[in-house]
């Protein structure tokens, strides 16, 4: 049975838009941004900054890690802040968002959320794992953004291709010190504490991502940072108002820009959410029902049918079709 | 030996043969045009006959003793391919049909196998025009569901050995099996026909066939329907992705209630090429009646 069947949470994919949504749906006013450097330019354009998200996938075969991965990390099984294991597949970028909202303090969260993370105070990590993935109301706000059943395959029993099996792992500042939070391992694990000058955290948190990226041999590891952040729109229109009083021109320009590219990713991110949650068999049948119309229909199968011959003829010279027998 | 449609012939249609390639398994379609027939012979027995049609000569005929044979579908072929098998010995014998349509393939098979069970079987035959009624339903033979068809006249499947065991096994469990293991052979995908190099074209050519996409479009997009929008969801991952599901998805044969949904018969949702040949049809009889378009 597949991880979808057993549990009803679906795969989604990893994208900032998604992430994005689903902070929306549990009430919360952050965001999820793709993060393409961790220099203190870049992060400091980010603030206020909340928590950071690596997300890796392997590539070459790898030995799993069995220690915290990490040499200046230590499991901390008397955490008191939340952390909750990952039960579900599926669930994983859910339960990772959950492992960081549930450590910012005084986070404003919808009703749902915040019953949730008070319900599972005191409890353990594996618990508070069956807890989320048990809350139907959350299933189904993550399950928002993958396709609609309508188009589901789990009953035709179709092979599988193998999916992207992602990682997630969260570090966040957490009573003074950085901390990793990996719903695959036992415990949270505790970085080393940091002083509140300048960069704060992030600059352990840099220094521990960017060691953990060094052990892995070159070109093994397919991975993206991600940034959860406060979101800057509510305030952007209020600071722009306050450079034009201010008079000071270059600051309203910059303002103005980061609104603009701001509201562009917005509509991006709407655009593809929209997509995700769409039925488009209706489209598909309407644009080959286009193509017959104009007569162009015959002629594209005939090249597709040509295509897929190529493809399986040089599957086969390559080996990946042979024969059981002889 | 040339025999003729006599009155006791119980059914006809057209149909070639298929020969394995010796010192192989691979069988491939003989291109002759040819008609197989079903009689009752003077001699009392049952005949199943190969007669050329160009020739008018018969050039196979077999006498079939009742409950020794079966006539069922290879499954995984692109071909309308049937194979005629005995339970007394290891003769195999395969065809292909070569009706025009389709859309009576297993309405024939079903009763060849009726009559090869019992020569007194009754013919069942749909009645014409309706659509469900020639979509007979997949449990009715031991064949299954996938029904992939290549153009009438054009022979040209493959069936290997690991084609042949699946037939093999197919058989032996009696049963349907909705497995869609890759067919080896050649079969267009919905994903090489909805391409942006075939549909950007077809948008500038036919400006006034864009507006009809729109009621198909999400309904929450961030922005109005355009013809910008439709290019930029053909190019995007998520729409790529639900063609390649749709079309892993045909592929099973399984599709018959949803394909109704999208106005199309039954047997539309059999495969890839039963679904193409019947969006083709609706389209040609929404033209004829919008009074003719220009096509290219």
């Amino acid at each position: 049975m597949s991880d979808e069947e057993q549990s009803g949470w679906q795969l989604t994919e990893s994208d900032p838009g998604v992430f994005t949504e689903l902070l929306k749906t549990l009430g919360v006013p952050l965001i999820v941004d793709d993060l393409y450097s961790l220099d203190s330019d870049s992060l400091a354009n980010l603030q206020p900054l909340h928590a950071l998200i690596f997300l890796f996938k392997w590539v070459a075969s790898g030995d799993s890690e069995s220690g915290p991965g990490s040499s200046s990390g230590t499991y901390d099984p008397d955490f008191q802040g939340f952390f909750a294991h990952q039960v579900v597949n599926n669930a994983c970028a859910t339960l990772a968002v959950l492992n960081a909202l549930g450590n910012i303090p005084s986070l404003p969260t919808g009703p749902q959320l915040g019953e949730l993370v008070s319900f599972s105070t005191g409890m353990d990590p594996q618990t508070r794992g069956l807890v989320i993935t048990s809350a139907d109301w959350l299933r189904e706000a993550h399950n928002t953004l993958s396709p609609p059943s309508a188009i589901s395959l789990e009953g035709l029993n179709l092979p599988r291709k193998s999916e992207d099996a992602y990682h997630f792992v969260v570090y966040l500042p957490v009573m003074g010190a950085l901390y990793e939070l990996d719903g695959l391992k036992p415990h949270a694990v505790r970085h080393s504490a940091y002083s509140e000058d300048g960069e704060g955290w992030l600059k352990v948190a840099r220094e521990v991502i960017e060691a953990r990226i060094n052990t892995y041999p070159m070109g093994s590891l397919e991975f993206s940072l991600l940034a959860l952040r406060d979101d800057p729109l509510p305030t952007l229109q209020s600071k722009i108002q306050e450079a034009q009083q201010a008079g000071n021109r270059e600051l309203e320009h910059e303002l103005l820009s980061t609104l603009t590219n701001e509201n562009a990713k917005r509509e991006r991110w709407a655009f593809e959410n929209s997509l995700r949650k769409h039925n488009h068999v209706g489209l598909v049948h309407a644009l080959l029902m286009a193509m017959a119309k104009s007569g162009k229909l015959s002629e594209a199968e005939a090249k597709a049918k040509e295509a897929m011959k190529t493809r399986i003829e040089q599957r086969k010279a390559r080996g990946e079709d042979m024969d059981e027998d002889d | 030996m040339p025999a003729s449609v006599t009155n006791d012939t119980l059914l006809a249609f057209k149909a070639g043969r298929a020969f394995r390639r010796d010192g192989s398994n691979i069988v491939e379609a003989d291109p002759a045009k040819g008609a197989i027939l079903l009689t009752n012979g003077d001699d009392g027995l049952l005949h199943f006959i190969w007669k050329n049609r160009e020739t008018d000569v018969s050039e196979e005929d077999l006498i079939i003793f009742p409950t020794d044979a079966t006539f069922t579908k290879v499954d995984q072929s692109n071909g309308r391919v049937y194979v005629l098998k005995f339970s007394s010995s290891n003769q195999r014998h395969f065809f292909w049909m070569q009706d025009a349509s389709s859309a009576r393939d297993d309405e024939f098979a079903n009763n060849v196998n009726g009559v090869l069970q019992d020569p007194e079987h009754p013919l069942q035959w749909g009645t014409s025009g309706s659509s469900s009624s020639s979509a007979p339903p997949a449990q009715a033979s031991s064949s299954t569901t996938t029904s992939t068809t290549p153009a009438a006249a054009t022979p040209g499947f493959q069936a290997t050995p690991e084609q042949l065991d699946y037939l093999q096994t197919l058989l032996r469990a009696g049963g349907a099996t909705t497995g869609a293991a890759e067919a080896a052979i050649p079969e267009a995908s919905l994903v090489d026909i909805l391409t942006p190099a075939n549909l950007t074209p077809l948008f500038t050519n036919h400006p006034e066939l864009v507006p009809t996409l729109f009621p198909y479009l999400p309904p929450d997009l961030p922005m109005p329907p355009s013809a910008e929008v439709v290019q930029r969801i053909i190019h995007s991952p998520q729409f790529r992705a639900a063609v390649a599901s749709f079309d892993q998805a045909l592929r099973t044969g399984l599709l018959g209630n949803l394909v109704r949904q999208l106005g199309l018969p039954e047997e539309a949702g059999l495969g890839i090429a039963p679904f193409l040949r019947a969006v083709q049809a609706k389209a040609d009889r929404e033209n004829r009646e919008a009074g003719g378009m220009d096509t290219d």
